[in-house]
């Protein structure tokens, strides 16, 4: 308030702390800060939508080369929703939200409380850029029963002054409708406090389950069991829905089970879980199948099905072979002598076996079912072992999210939603209407105000003097 | 023959006749020409409307799944808004505008390529339907017609965008109005427009409609994430440039109620909000990658 300002300025003994705290008060409470603020952060947040936000650096090395990467850095363009110049934009237009508030509100509500004018003056009417005037051949009386007829069917509230011949009526509508503004204003503070909430005291986190696999729930006394995961299909072929049965366990017992699927997810406990993705599984398959190879022969003798962690006799020799472990894209690290899947899709998928001799183990190969006898499974023997096939484990990608700022988000959005209705579609209307009666005819004159939408005041205008010459 | 693509055709038609038939009315003033475009309009939503229900019955669900079905929404809901907007103020120039502008859209929805029209059935994600509504619709045997997210989302959100096409539309008739009126001497075709100052006010109608819808949009769009994806809000590309355009309204909304902005500056940001908008709804699907590769 520029009062404000000028009281502070004034004002020597209250001191340059005041002097400060109502300049900080006056920047925040404009209107063209609010302006510029918006634009800005349109304006601004066009950038992260051209530059990918969180990219790993290497990609921002290739498309913009050394010096704008380091530059990209420096401002935080790269992940620029958080980044403290983009959150002050949004501090500022909270800031800017709360202190126009303070200022507005209080006023307003008063004047919506206290709205009828202590006195008509009837020379008020002619100010009012919309007004009309209708001469009716009827006794003041008989127009004022019409004219309250006509604004009570309309549904206006009336205040009625003056005497016969000389009436006088306030009438208004809609005085609700403007709090729909600080409605809307008060919903976003809800929903940036909420964000504020959810990014402090809540997490997410995704896991990969395999079918069977249990996974301990982060920030929570349960787990989390995969019982089941399938994929329904279209005739055509296509995904139709992807769904997962999942059983939380609490001390060791099932305490739940629910089937999830994309765009159903569990909620236990605050914590929600989500079917994200879904795949197969790069360290872990049902079964193998392999087959016997004899030296000198160019087809593949008999072939077995191993199940995982399981030994079978390979027929025909004196060995037998238990399935071990497996990757799913193979890669070998030299320096750790150490083997490892490169990626989680299946690749170049591997398996390692161990060979018996009888109860002795004579070797722990890896086979390639890509790459069949690339190197001999087991050392100086006329058998050679192919791995041909295998049954893969799915897993289950399951994003997990604790959120407590969401439910007051969803309560920021339900005032907002209220909010609009009242500010865009319930209008504050006031009528000043002055009833006099001269000779015969008694001269209607009616004028007002509208808070937006001027042309439905003209209309309502011209409706109301049309149903008082009409009837 | 897809029979959705048969109504597309004529629908084409249409719109481009019933354009030149607001256009005829304009510079030729004859009232029955006027009526005709009216009449027109109709059929043209008829036609429209039609679009939507056979995509409807060949695809097994709303139509608002690829960018093609969207527009086929987006045009209609502007033929709605439009003949709305007619019979309630009664001024039939501004119908040259806005069909102008369902006609490019028809163009442009023709040039699509073939990925973008086809028929599919909806993917994981985007199966959204509400449980309260299936379980209601059931009891009639019915469930098959319970709308969700998907559908909410998307309306609510194209009825904004139809606004803010209205909006624009109007803001160029102000912006040429008001430069003639500012000379003195509107020629007869000038003339033909309403006053500047209803045009200014009906654009502003027109915004004030779009944008709670489009906020409508925004927020039944992240509380559909949060139920599909786990989040309520990204900064995916579509999700910026919605909030960019909504705050481009916003600006334009604060301008004009509370600095008293009106008229020429205030069309200039109707127009560069809408400008905005066709980025959000086709360069941001084209261009720029993310999670709502679907229109």
């Amino acid at each position: 308030m520029p009062d404000k300002a000028k009281d502070a300025k004034t004002g020597r003994e209250e001191g340059w702390l005041r002097t400060i705290g109502s300049k900080i008060w006056y920047f925040f409470n404009s209107l063209k800060l609010t302006l510029f603020v918006l634009i800005s952060l349109a304006v601004l947040s066009i950038f992260g939508t051209v530059v990918e936000q969180n990219a790993p650096v290497e990609q921002y090395l290739t498309q913009y080369g050394e010096k704008w990467t380091s530059w990209i850095m420096y401002t935080r363009l790269n992940d620029m929703y958080h980044a403290w110049w983009f959150l002050a934009f949004l501090a500022a237009l909270a800031l800017n939200i709360i202190v126009c508030t303070f200022e507005r509100f209080p006023p307003k509500w008063k004047s919506l409380l206290v709205h009828i004018p202590e006195k008509f003056d009837p020379a008020i009417i002619d100010r009012f850029s919309h007004r009309e005037t209708v001469s009716l051949n009827a006794g003041s009386d008989a127009v004022r029963d019409r004219l309250l007829k006509v604004l009570k069917k309309k549904k206006y509230g009336v205040s009625e002054s003056g005497t016969k011949g000389d009436y006088y009526f306030y009438a208004w509508k809609g005085r609700v409708g403007r709090l729909g503004s600080d409605f809307t204003h008060i919903s976003l503070l809800l929903i940036l406090a909420g964000a504020i909430v959810g990014s402090y005291a809540g997490y997410k986190d995704f896991f990969a389950v395999n079918v069977g696999g249990t996974v301990s729930v982060p920030q929570a006394e349960f787990k989390l069991r995969l019982d089941k995961f399938w994929i329904e299909y279209y005739d055509s072929g296509q995904v139709k829905q992807y769904k997962s049965t999942l059983t939380v366990l609490e001390d060791g017992k099932d305490v739940l089970e629910k089937q999830i699927w994309v765009n159903e997810p569990l909620d236990y406990k605050g914590i929600k879980f989500y079917q994200s993705s879904y795949g197969q599984s790069w360290n872990r398959i049902q079964e193998a199948q392999i087959a016997v190879k004899h030296k000198g022969k160019e087809a593949l003798g008999e072939t077995i099905t191993v199940k995982w962690g399981e030994t079978a006799k390979v027929p025909g020799t004196r060995y037998s072979v238990k399935l071990a472990g497996y990757t799913g894209d193979f890669a070998y690290d030299e320096a750790t002598n150490q083997v490892f899947s490169k990626s989680a899709e299946a690749v170049n998928p591997a398996i390692r076996v161990e060979v018996f001799d009888g109860d002795k183990e004579i070797a722990t190969p890896w086979l390639f079912v890509k790459y069949p006898g690339i190197f001999p499974a087991i050392p100086n023997a006329d058998e050679d072992l192919v791995f041909t096939g295998y049954v893969p484990v799915m897993y289950s990608g399951i994003s997990v999210n604790k959120d407590p700022g969401t439910n007051i988000v969803w309560l920021g959005t339900s005032v907002m939603g209220f909010g609009f209705i009242l500010a865009f579609f319930v209008y504050h209307r006031r009528l000043w209407v002055h009833v006099r009666e001269t000779g015969k005819s008694t001269e209607v004159k009616i004028g007002g105000t509208i808070n937006k939408n001027t042309l439905v005041l003209e209309k309502e205008l011209k409706d109301i003097t049309e149903s008082l010459t009409s009837d | 023959m897809i029979l959705s693509l048969v109504f597309f055709t004529f629908s084409f038609v249409f719109y481009i006749l019933t354009t030149a038939l607001y256009l005829g009315y304009w510079v030729f003033k004859k009232k029955w020409l006027g009526q005709t475009a009216t009449a027109m309009a109709f059929i043209a939503l008829a036609s429209t409307s039609m679009i939507l229900i056979s995509r409807t019955g060949e695809s097994g669900h709303a139509p608002f799944s690829n960018l093609w079905e969207s527009m086929m929404l987006f045009i209609w809901a502007t033929n709605v808004a439009y003949l709305f907007m007619e019979y309630k103020y009664k001024f039939k120039v501004i119908g040259m505008v806005v069909m102008a502008i369902e006609s490019l859209g028809m163009l442009s929805a023709s040039l699509l390529p073939y990925k973008f029209k086809s028929v599919e059935p909806l993917n994981p994600a985007l199966q959204s339907k509400w449980h309260w509504m299936t379980d209601l619709l059931s009891t009639w045997g019915l469930e098959k017609y319970a709308i969700g997210w998907l559908d909410f989302h998307v309306f609510t959100t194209f009825i904004g965008y139809a606004g803010f096409a209205i909006a624009f539309g109007l803001s160029i008739l102000y912006l040429i109005k008001e430069r003639s009126e500012e000379k003195g001497s509107g020629g007869a075709l000038v003339s033909a427009f309403p006053p500047s100052r209803v045009l200014d006010e009906m654009s502003y109608r027109a915004i004030a409609w779009g944008f709670p819808f489009l906020g409508v949009g925004i927020v039944s769009g992240a509380v559909w994430a949060n139920y599909a994806w786990g989040t309520y809000w990204s900064w995916d590309p579509k999700e910026t440039w919605s909030l960019i355009t909504w705050f481009i309204y916003a600006a334009y909304l604060h301008a004009r109620v509370t600095r008293g902005w009106r008229g020429k500056r205030a069309a200039y940001i109707s127009i560069a909000g809408f400008l905005a908008v066709i980025f959000l709804y086709w360069g941001v699907s084209f261009v720029l990658p993310g999670l709502h590769a679907y229109a």
